[in-house]
């Protein structure tokens, strides 16, 4: 090897444009820094370039029908229908381009992506003494024991499953694995695929951990810590990481789009660390994951009790007949109104999951003519969503009619849940167990009504109740 | 690109089957019912004669013989020059913003596939390719000397270019499917004019456009139809006009997408 002029150890670097680089991955012109600087960090081997877009033609199939095999190294998305081609006016060649993540900037064939390779800044590593968690609840017993298998395993380097039934106190049994990576120097970072999720977990982490910088990164967020060890990202924000945290926790690992959306997977895989290990928190792992853990490949603990000892509401199958027909002729199924009025005279908040957004407004002005007064709907594009749910957990509202999106994440007290067709092929095991989670999550209040209103029970329906009733039995009820 | 899938929101497409998609192996890229329903066709039978702007859309008022006030203030102000007329497909809506910010700012330009038939149609109809005029060529028996027109794209300023990485005017252009001749050229950093309001728009001083001098002895006497993605008050267009002069074209036209 040639000696160069200047080798890494003798010149020093700019601490700016590592600040700004380390850990992200970023394409070459959207460095703030001037091009002179950034191209002796090349050359010193302080920054790492790569194609935007890998390109593979080789291999027999390709070769006869000329077509390209294309990876988007940012997304990972290597589906031949979602790139495109232009005339590029940067190389002026024909350019292939990514349209799966167009919205964080066009990655194109002659895009560049940079990273920092050159030595990493120098971390704060706190004193072993200092306590850092705030949090002065108990845990239950099946609590710690998680905790504590969570901790090895993470202190350990593995990765964890974490598979406990709704309402079981998933978040508190973290602190103790994040207070030690905290104090070992390292960058934890808490996933979820929801923002709603990360906007209920942010005050509750800050709380817990009142000393240490937290940063929430989601759509449209504000709490931006450029240096926060400890993170609380919605899985799409974690694209914009390389090789960055330590520690990885997933929660609602199984929530959409996590697992239909392929980006996801990759971005948390391209954020950590290599060899980091991840940690994922689920009420129903999806398949991959429980069959790695039943086969002892993948290490994890079974909470199957709630925090407060207390069984799961096991769903009642409510038959309501042709329900659509009766929607149609604009009136409510008489099995169902009944309920809702029984429920409603004995003043419990009520959870009324529908299968589609034009259900949610057509139920909900249906019910607003049985005469029911505080009811309203809400669904993923409705603007007013947050103050609706709000409205509905302060008591406001009395009655909210919903599509999935409020099948996690959402805790009211004393709250009941129905489902209106049930049937429908939107329902599956996953979210009707979410679903019937809503229920009985308070000490003071730990049972409730959860009714499945269906025009003919499904597989689904019936696999949902035997799995309730599965962990209420591992349990011990 | 896949021709089933819709081009914005990525669902299935599913297009009404006839026998004419039953039959042509044609599945060429595009987009789905509920997405092209959101944009604001303008009646062509119902259009500012000189801008191309929906009259339905303005007050009565505003509107004196097929004209509108904007257009007839060009006139009197003499600014027109050799600028004829344009011709513009959609009205501007929050929906066509959307999509015009993903197809321009976020650089998708796989979108203009999804305007190829109408404006493929209108570009054809302007320069005279169409099936009609074919006909009454053939119908009249004379043998008329088909009049020539050259299709010239907006250009962008060399920086915009890069930064951009494409001329959404030049992909526009080519939709046409005619030879696309790169006539003009854009000189200095100007400031974009989507960030100008109205009066900095027609008040701003030297011309920017330059006309290529390989190109004038082609566009002599000749019609020119200069293509871009939005008219909004005329002013671009009227300058890149101008720019033609010393040529001498027959006349200069205008097809853009939008008009808003």
């Amino acid at each position: 090897m040639l000696s160069s002029s200047h080798s890494p150890e003798t010149t020093s670097f700019s601490k700016d444009l590592r600040q700004f680089l380390y850990g992200r991955e970023c394409p070459l012109e959207e460095i703030p820094f001037s091009e002179q600087l950034i191209r002796d960090h090349v050359s010193a081997g302080w920054i790492n370039l790569t194609d935007g877009i890998q390109t593979s033609g080789d291999g027999f199939f390709s070769s006869i029908t000329g077509r390209k095999k294309y990876l988007c190294v940012r997304c990972g998305n290597a589906n031949f229908a979602a790139f495109a081609s232009i005339t590029c006016g940067r190389c002026g060649r024909n350019c292939v381009y990514c349209r799966h993540c167009l919205n964080m900037g066009v990655i194109r064939s002659c895009t560049k992506l940079a990273t920092w390779i050159g030595p990493a800044p120098d971390r704060a590593v706190p004193t072993p003494e200092e306590k850092l968690c705030a949090w002065s609840g108990n845990l239950s017993p099946e609590q710690t024991k998680a905790a504590a298998e969570l901790d090895s395993a993470l202190s350990e380097g593995d990765s964890f499953l974490i598979w406990a039934v709704t309402g079981a106190g998933k978040t508190e049994l973290l602190f103790p694995a994040v207070e030690h990576a905290l104090l070992r120097g390292e960058r934890v970072v808490l996933s979820t695929p929801r923002t709603d999720v990360v906007r209920e977990l942010y005050p509750r982490i800050k709380a817990a951990f009142p000393e240490i910088p937290v940063s929430a990164l989601y759509g449209g967020s504000s709490e931006r810590q450029p240096e926060a060890p400890l993170v609380i990202a919605t899985t799409h924000q974690l694209i914009r990481f390389h090789r960055y945290f330590d520690r990885v926790i997933i929660d609602e690992v199984d929530a959409f789009p996590y697992h239909f959306d392929p980006m996801l997977a990759y971005a948390v895989k391209k954020a950590a660390k290599k060899g980091a290990s991840i940690a994922y928190l689920s009420a129903t792992p999806p398949a991959d994951l429980k069959n790695a853990f039943l086969s002892g490949k993948l290490r994890g603990v079974k909470i199957s009790r709630r925090y407060h000892g207390f069984p799961l509401p096991v769903p009642r199958f409510m038959w309501t007949g042709n329900w659509p027909q009766s929607l149609r002729k604009g009136v409510l199924p008489k099995s169902f109104i009944e309920w809702v009025r029984g429920k409603n005279a004995a003043d419990r908040p009520l959870f009324c999951f529908v299968p589609s957004v034009r259900l949610a407004h057509l139920v909900t002005e249906l019910l607003q003519k049985e005469g029911f007064a505080s009811v309203a709907g809400v669904h993923a594009q409705d603007p007013n969503r947050h103050e609706k749910v709000t409205a509905f957990r302060e008591g406001r509202i009395r009655i909210l009619v919903t599509t999935t999106i409020l099948e996690r994440g959402v805790t009211v007290p004393g709250a009941e849940a129905a489902v209106f067709g049930a049937d429908d092929p939107v329902f599956d095991e996953r979210a009707l167990v979410q679903i019937s989670g809503r229920v009985g999550r308070s000490a003071d209040r730990p049972d409730g009504d959860i009714v499945f209103f269906h025009n003919g029970k499904t597989l689904e329906m019936i696999r949902a109740r035997r799995h309730i009733e599965q962990m209420n039995r591992e349990g011990g009820f | 690109m896949n021709g089933l899938v819709c081009l914005i929101c990525g669902q299935d497409r599913q297009e009404r089957m006839t026998f004419r998609t039953l039959l042509s192996a044609d599945s060429s890229p595009g987009f789905c019912r509920t997405c092209r329903e959101k944009f604001v066709k303008i009646p062509q039978g119902h259009s500012c004669r000189l801008c191309g702007r929906d009259l339905g859309l303005m007050d009565e008022k505003f509107i004196s013989g097929s004209v509108c006030t904007d257009c007839r203030r060009w006139e009197k102000s003499g600014g027109n020059g050799c600028f004829g007329r344009n011709i513009a497909l959609y009205s501007y809506n929050d929906w066509m913003k959307e999509v015009i910010t993903t197809f321009k700012f976020r650089g998708d330009a796989a979108l203009a596939v999804g305007f190829r038939k109408e404006f493929r149609a209108a570009g054809r109809k302007i320069i005279g390719k169409d099936w009609r005029t074919h006909w009454e060529r053939l119908r009249n028996g004379k043998h008329h000397p088909r009049e020539t027109c050259v299709i010239v794209p907006m250009p962008l300023s060399g920086n915009r270019l890069k930064e951009r990485g494409f001329n959404q005017a030049e992909v526009l252009a080519e939709l046409i499917g005619e030879p696309v001749v790169p006539a003009l050229c854009r000189i200095g950093g100007e400031r974009k004019q989507s960030k100008k309001n109205r009066r900095e728009r027609l008040e701003s001083g030297e011309n920017p456009f330059k006309l290529d001098e390989a190109f004038s002895e082609v566009l002599h006497g000749t019609k020119v139809l200069l293509i871009d993605d939005i008219y909004t008050t005329g002013a671009t267009l009227r300058r890149a006009a101008a720019a033609f002069e010393r040529a001498d074209p027959k006349c200069v036209d205008s097809l853009t997408l939008i008009h808003g």
